[in-house]
């Protein structure tokens, strides 16, 4: 399965850019000037060993050919080769004038679908068409499963119940159809790789369980899961029936298969453990986005505790100056306050009367105008 | 409940106020090595006995000191298999990254969730209050972080279901 959607994004571009630039060439050609039609030969691979083969020619730009090769449901041991009846007339009713079924498939491919982009309807009619041939491997794999749900006969009359149906799409992900006379029981046996993600997907097994059997989804087909093989499956191999998250079964009844209902519910089934797989994958994302986020404001707090020490500190040491300062100034002794005003004093007279200022003369006046002191404090005269 | 919290909070605090008083001291052994000599246990006149303080049988705190560090390591509690991965995602997840929080240790001691190991340098660098208020708020986010992951959890896996239920209605 490539992916939730039915229809393949990439198949779906491809066709629609085939049809635009044929669309585009067929308005242009009355006025000659189309372009010159292009050789298409692509190969696309998807999910799910999912190969898509498509070709045009620039003979024939109406005409494309779509190969298609797509792992099928196997029942246990049996393995189907080809497509059923069945399968080729659900493929054909995609759309009868668009499509047509080539036979022989090209080699290496299951089957082969000539379209003609001719007769395709204009306008948004179009993108729907074009959106249903892309889809065409979803319905053939839902077409599978509609076909043995509906004629495999697995009445066991020896032991007077049901044969559970084994379906095996992926080698590592088998499931069970137990067909009942008024329900057909669908039993996925999970197995996970991580002890982690089987405990996710526990989780959410319980939250699926209460959630559908609330008054709101009454009409939901009920859901159980356990961590034992149900009775159902008395008698199955072992290595079938070894798993680490569990059994969960869903009970479909006949309101779930009528008209479209049908559809939808075989996709779901098919889906199921595709849509486990990926919610748990985003669970593990979204844990690890949120522990990120955690990490940054845990931190955060850690480093403000540093940070408001260093803020703490320098204004600490910013008022133990000024405080300093002010002791000082407090300490000081009147004469010597007196003093200091003094001389303060001389300097403003001095600078008043010595207005030209001559550059370099106060070094020259300290140096030869200065009288030497004989008597020194210090005992010593200081030599320049 | 918030009760038993706050005594079991209250009691961790007054214990690593007593037990914070670091000094630098150099190995005994190796000269010009300075190592924490809790994390060695070498010399036992340099360790003080360990206090172990448990809340309950699934949480508790042990505080080992010595002469110049302090280990302190955690049981988180985890009271289901939900509570215990995603607790021992978290607390891995922040012990690869110690280096951020300089003082959280990359491997918890044995039988403890996540480990703390503080030495004299980180004193120097940290006030000791603020240090204490780190462990003890530590505590504190982690329950609640843990609690609220698992809700998250469980109310994604809610409206998964309900999306994955609507297809068939």
């Amino acid at each position: 399965m490539a992916s939730f959607e039915r229809a393949s994004p990439a198949l779906k571009e491809i066709l629609l850019r085939i049809y635009r630039n044929h669309s585009h060439n067929q308005c242009c050609s009355c006025h000659y000037s189309a372009e010159k039609p292009i050789e298409v030969d692509h190969h696309l691979y998807e999910f799910g060993s999912v190969e898509y083969h498509i070709k045009s020619s620039a003979s024939a730009p109406q005409l494309t050919y779509l190969s298609i090769s797509t792992p099928l449901l196997t029942q246990g041991v049996l393995l189907s080769y080809g497509l059923s009846p069945y399968t080729t007339q659900m493929v054909r009713e995609i759309s009868t004038d668009v499509l047509e079924i080539v036979e022989p498939a090209t080699e290496g491919y299951q089957l082969t679908l000539r379209l003609d982009f001719s007769k395709i309807p204009r306008g948004k009619d179009s993108l729907k068409v074009i959106t249903e041939v892309s889809s065409v491997q979803s319905i053939i794999l839902s077409s599978q499963l509609k076909e043995m749900l509906q004629s495999v006969n697995s009445w066991d009359a020896s032991q007077g119940m049901y044969k559970p149906i084994k379906l095996v799409y992926h080698p590592r992900e088998p499931f069970y159809v137990i067909r009942q006379p008024h329900k057909i029981v669908a039993v996925f046996p999970m197995r996970f790789k991580d002890y982690s993600d089987v405990i996710i997907a526990t989780s959410f097994f319980q939250e699926l369980m209460d959630v559908g059997s609330s008054e709101k989804w009454a009409k939901a087909p009920p859901c159980n899961w356990s961590p034992i093989p149900p009775a159902e499956l008395r008698g199955e191999p072992l290595e079938d029936l070894s798993t680490n998250g569990g059994f969960v079964s869903f009970d479909i009844s006949s309101r779930h298969v009528e008209g479209k209902r049908l559809d939808k519910t075989v996709w779901s089934l098919l889906n199921f453990y595709a849509y486990v797989k990926h919610h748990v994958k985003c669970t593990r994302g979204f844990i690890q986005r949120r522990m990120r986020r955690r990490l940054e404001s845990l931190v955060e707090v850690l480093q403000n505790s540093s940070l408001e020490d260093d803020r703490h500190i320098r204004k600490f040491q910013e008022n133990a100056g000024w405080q300093y300062m002010k002791k000082l100034v407090k300490l000081s002794s009147k004469s010597k306050i007196l003093k200091r005003s003094c001389r303060d004093f001389t300097r403003k007279i001095m600078r008043i009367r010595f207005r030209i200022k001559i550059h370099g003369f106060g070094r020259f006046r300290r140096r030869w105008l200065t009288m030497l002191k004989f008597s020194s404090s210090k005992g010593y005269t200081k030599l320049e | 409940m918030a009760n038993t919290l706050r005594l079991y909070l209250t009691c961790i605090r007054n214990t690593l106020e007593a037990a914070m008083c670091l000094q630098n001291f150099p190995c005994q052994e190796v000269e010009r090595h300075n190592k924490p000599e809790v994390e060695l246990k070498t010399s036992p006149e340099l360790l003080l006995n360990p206090v172990l303080i448990c809340r309950n049988e699934a949480e508790k705190c042990l505080i080992e000191t010595s002469i110049n560090s302090l280990r302190i390591s955690l049981k988180v509690k985890q009271a289901d298999e939900l509570e215990n991965i995603l607790t021992k995602k978290f607390l891995r997840f922040l012990s690869m990254r110690a280096e951020a929080f300089q003082v959280l240790r990359r491997k918890p001691v044995q039988g403890y969730d996540i480990s703390f190991l503080i030495t004299n340098y980180h004193c120097e660098e940290m006030q000791k209050q603020k240090l204490i208020d780190f462990i003890v708020q530590f505590m504190e986010d982690i329950d609640k972080e843990i609690s609220e992951l698992k809700m998250s959890v469980n109310t994604r896996g809610r409206l998964v279901a309900t999306e994955f239920l609507k297809q068939f209605v």
